[in-house]
Order: structure tokens, then sequence, then C-alpha cells
């Protein structure tokens, strides 16, 4: 199958999207702001359509767009603090209006419903090359703003006392999102494309690491997600943006599955955990040792807490008595 | 170290004022707690002097080489993200640019957490997070730390031990101690001196001469509370 000069193409871009998409979506799912992701993939629409109209690389318009619509999303935040999802129905409004207008035009002289649901056929040298050159930039610029983007999405104001230059990182992000769109619109698809950046995370998540292994893991999924994907989609012959996405699903709940099979006869026998809370483990050799069940515990507690309470309430009812007597 | 003077500030730039004609001088060493009511203007205070907010006249200087500030609530765990003490302590050290990596383990040291070092951030308590903020200012060793409400949340045991850090380090290290307390007993047992703040204006004393002063009032007036 990798005979196929196709192919090797595809398969190239799928390791620059299992890369890429994760190292970003970290960090967007961290801020919470997964939906800008999708968002993000639709303004990749009107910039595909832009550069197709202008008879230049739809990948460079698609770029070029998503990055002033990133902009636009981190400059409109001063104007509607807190309300992302007002801001983000906006650049849609904008992209798919730009887009639909373009399309609808008929100026177009490729057709811009191939990007929807992606293509593996439709991948040349000169994408290639921008997609590589994009990741390489994106991987550059992520690894030396990876602890102020870390921070920026845990505690803003330590990151900003501690000199970190936040709005500033916060445009520069927003250029890494576009750059992790435009990558992947040629295979993925415009349709399906914030699944390549928000669900490799989900899953990792569900392994309850910390943040350097999550997104390890993030990207180790990606990369299974986008090569089941891909050769599913060779051999059953569909389009490879849905069944990548419906692989990142079954990945996902497999883990969710065995996650819940783990806990359910494995739980409080692994010893490997150094994640946990050493306070637990204290509390759980107490009660092993006072041969004492848990339950029991709790409603020991629950008693002496509330015979606290009852003799709190007797001494300030004598209190208030005795003020009121006086 | 630190001197505000004359300082006015309003969130509309107009009378009235929130800051009223603010004046605090803070030496090397002291160890000043800020106590007041809810919506007096403390928290406002701190972030003129973090640099979040600007003075409508009057100045704010600071001779410190290293300011840190440990927040009311530490976000950690509330975001529901799998991150480890280390990971958090590290990620800050390489912000501040410093090299040596052991310092992480002397700052969980000294705020007796580094059983904890491994520990994700949301498994630990509200205390215990307390402390790993606590540690994360200590990273660098800083001239003044700002808290806020550093006991909000925090059971009797764990109050105490952070309390103990602070005035072992006001001691031992000379480090200056800014902190906004409702916690009117540590602040008189722990402080060098205490900045009462009430409508804007404050006045500063010592922790003997406000336990004489406010305190007996305050218990006296929440002695007529009903129940």
């Amino acid at each position: 199958m990798l005979q196929y000069e196709f192919m090797q193409h595809a398969l190239f871009v799928s390791i620059c999207i299992s890369l890429l998409c994760p190292c970003i979506g970290i960090f967007m799912v961290l801020r919470r702001c997964s939906m800008i992701g999708d968002t993000m993939s639709h303004a990749s629409l009107a910039g595909i359509t832009l550069g197709l109209l202008v008879h230049k690389n739809p990948i460079i318009g698609a770029f070029l767009f998503t990055s002033a619509c990133g902009a636009l999303i981190e400059f409109l935040r001063k104007y509607f603090p807190r309300h992302l999802d007002l801001i983000l129905t906006i650049i849609l409004s904008l992209s798919i209006g730009t887009a639909i207008t373009l399309i609808s035009s008929g100026r177009l002289h490729t057709n811009a419903e191939a990007f929807l649901f992606g293509s593996i056929l439709t991948v040349n040298h000169t994408d290639m090359l921008c997609i590589f050159l994009l990741t390489i930039l994106s991987i550059f610029i992520l690894y030396s703003l990876y602890n102020s983007l870390l921070y920026m999405a845990y505690d803003e104001e330590t990151a900003r006392i501690a000199g970190v230059k936040v709005d500033l990182i916060n445009y520069a992000f927003a250029v890494l999102m576009a750059a992790a769109v435009s990558i992947s619109i040629k295979i993925v698809g415009v349709m399906v494309l914030s699944s390549m950046i928000a669900l490799p995370v989900a899953t990792a998540l569900q392994l309850k690491k910390g943040f350097q292994k999550t997104l390890f893991y993030a990207v180790l999924f990606s990369f299974m997600n986008m090569q089941l994907g891909l050769w599913g989609s060779y051999y059953l012959k569909v389009a490879p943006g849905g069944f990548t996405s419906l692989m990142s699903v079954f990945l996902l709940l497999l883990i969710l599955l065995l996650k819940k099979v783990v806990h359910t006869h494995f739980a409080g026998r692994s010893t490997l955990d150094f994640t946990r809370n050493p306070s637990y483990d204290k509390v759980n050799k107490a009660n092993r040792q006072g041969g004492k069940s848990f339950v029991h515990n709790i409603l020991a507690c629950q008693h002496k807490t509330n015979q606290t309470t009852r003799n709190n309430f007797g001494y300030i009812k004598k209190e208030c008595q005795a003020h009121d007597g006086s | 170290m630190l001197k505000i003077d004359h300082v006015y500030f309003s969130y509309t730039t107009q009378p009235p004022y929130i800051l009223n004609d603010l004046c605090l001088t803070v030496s090397k060493g002291d160890y000043i707690s800020i106590v007041g009511e809810n919506g007096c203007g403390k928290s406002t205070l701190l972030h003129l002097l973090l640099g979040f907010l600007h003075p409508d006249s009057g100045t704010i200087q600071i001779n410190a080489k290293s300011i840190r500030y440990v927040a009311q609530k530490t976000n950690f765990s509330q975001i529901g993200f799998p991150i480890t003490v280390y990971e958090v302590l590290n990620a800050y050290r390489k912000l501040l640019k410093i090299k040596t990596n052991t310092i992480i383990e002397n700052v969980l040291q000294q705020t007796d957490m580094l059983p904890f070092k491994n520990c994700l951030m949301d498994t630990l308590s509200g205390g215990q997070t307390q402390r790993i903020a606590l540690a994360r200012a200590l990273i660098g060793e800083p001239d003044l730390v700002i808290l806020d409400e550093p006991s909000t949340g925090v059971d009797l045991k764990n109050q105490k031990k952070i309390y103990t850090i602070l005035k072992e380090l006001n001691i031992k290290q000379q480090l200056t101690i800014l902190s906004v307390e409702h916690n009117l007993d540590a602040a008189i047992k722990n402080s060098t001196q205490i900045y009462h703040f009430a409508h804007g204006a404050g006045h500063i004393c010592s922790p003997q001469k406000y336990a004489q002063e406010f305190f007996h009032s305050t218990l006296k007036e929440s002695a007529y509370v009903t129940i």
C-alpha cells in the first residue's frame, strides 16, 4: 500500500498532525476553551476559499485567515470578558458567512467541498512542505513557551507577577492553533478537525498521570487514531476525516471501559501509583489496623461532630439567656 | 522596602475613593497583617501593590528585588487537570530562570511537603494546596511575600502549620511578609505590626494595642448576634 505516492504523503502528514494537534490541544483543554478548535476549523474553510479565490495555496490561505480569527478572538475577549461562547458565535458567523458567500459565487477554480471531509488523494509536494515547516516552527515555539503557557492556564496572576507577557503569548497561541488547524484540513477535513485536537487529550486525561505524561499519552493516542483512521479509510474506501474521528471516540470509550474494569477488580491493590496522596494511605492503614470498616469510621466521626455541635449550641444558648436576663 | 504615600484609588477614577489617602511604610523583616471588614479595599490594595491596578494619585515605591504572591484560593485543586506538585514548582522555577534544581526539594522541606512531591495537585487537601502555594512563593529567595488570607478554607491543624512556617521564615530569614487576614487570632500572635483598614483608610499599630482596642470591640459586637 505504501508503494503509492499519495499514501506516502498521507502518512507523512498524519505523523505531523499527531505530533502537533495534541500539543496544542492540551493547553486548549487546560484553558477550558476546546470549542475554539471547532471555531478555528470553520474559520479555516473561509481561509481555504480565499486562497482558492486568489489562486494561492489553500493551506497558506487557511493559516493566515485562521491566525487572524484567533487574534480577533483574543481582541474581543477584552470587550466580552467571561463570554467566550458569544465571541465564538461572532467568529463562526464571520467565517461561515465568508465561506458560503465565496463558494456560492462560483468564482473558485477548484471544488472547496473536498476540504469538508478530507481526502488522502489531494496532498501534493507543496502542501507537504508547508505542513512540514508549520509543524517544525510550531513545535519550536511551543517548546520555548511551554512553561509560560502552563502557568497562564493554571494561575494567570502568578504568571503575570513572574513577568510573563500574558497578552502577547495569547496572540502567539492563537497563531499556533491556526497552524495546527491548517496542517490538518487536507487529510482530516474541516468538519471533524476539532476531534483531532480535543479527543486524544480527553483520552489521556483518563489515565490521571502528571502533565508531561498526559502530553506524552495524548501524542501516542493521537498517532494511534490517525494511523487507524488512515489505513481503515483506505481499505474501507471512506473519507479519512470521519473514520479517524470514529477511531478517536472508540479509543476513548475503550480506555473508559478498561479504567472501570481496573477500578472494579484491582481497587487499592496497586502499589505503583506514586501520584496518590500519601495521607490517604495513612488513613487506609489506620482503618485496617483498627479492624474497623471505612463506613464505621465515618459514622463515628459524624457522631463526634454532632456531639460537639450540640455542646456548642448549649453553651451559646446559655450565654444568650444570661445576656437577656441581665 | 515598600512605601505607600497618600494613595487614592477608585475603580471609576472619581470620588468616592475605595482607597482614601492611604499611607504605609514596610521595612525589611516586618510581618504586617492587614485586617478589616469585607469590601473595605484590602484586596484592591494588594492588586495595587502587585501592579495589576494603578493609583489615581499618590505613589507606591517598592525596593524589593523579587515579590511573590500567595492568592486567597489557589486554582490548582479546582482545575481538575492532572499535574504533580513537582511539575507545578519546576515550571515556576523555569519561569523565574533559576537553574538550580535542588531548590524545589528545599522549599518542599521548608513547608513540610516533601513526601507529597510526586502527588497530583487535585489529590491534595485545602491546607496542603495552600502550603504548596507557599512553597512556590519561596522559590528564588524572595524579599517580600504578599499573602491574601492564607488560612481561608484551611482546618486548624493546617492553619497552625502555615503560620508556624511564616513566623519561622520571618524570624530566621528576615523575610518581609504582608498578609491580608481575617484570622485575627493569628494576626495578633504572629505579626510585628497590624494595619487596620476601614472605609478606605487605615492606621498601623502594634498587635498588643490592636488586641486591646479593636479585638475586644469586635467580640462585643459579635456577642449580640442572635441565633
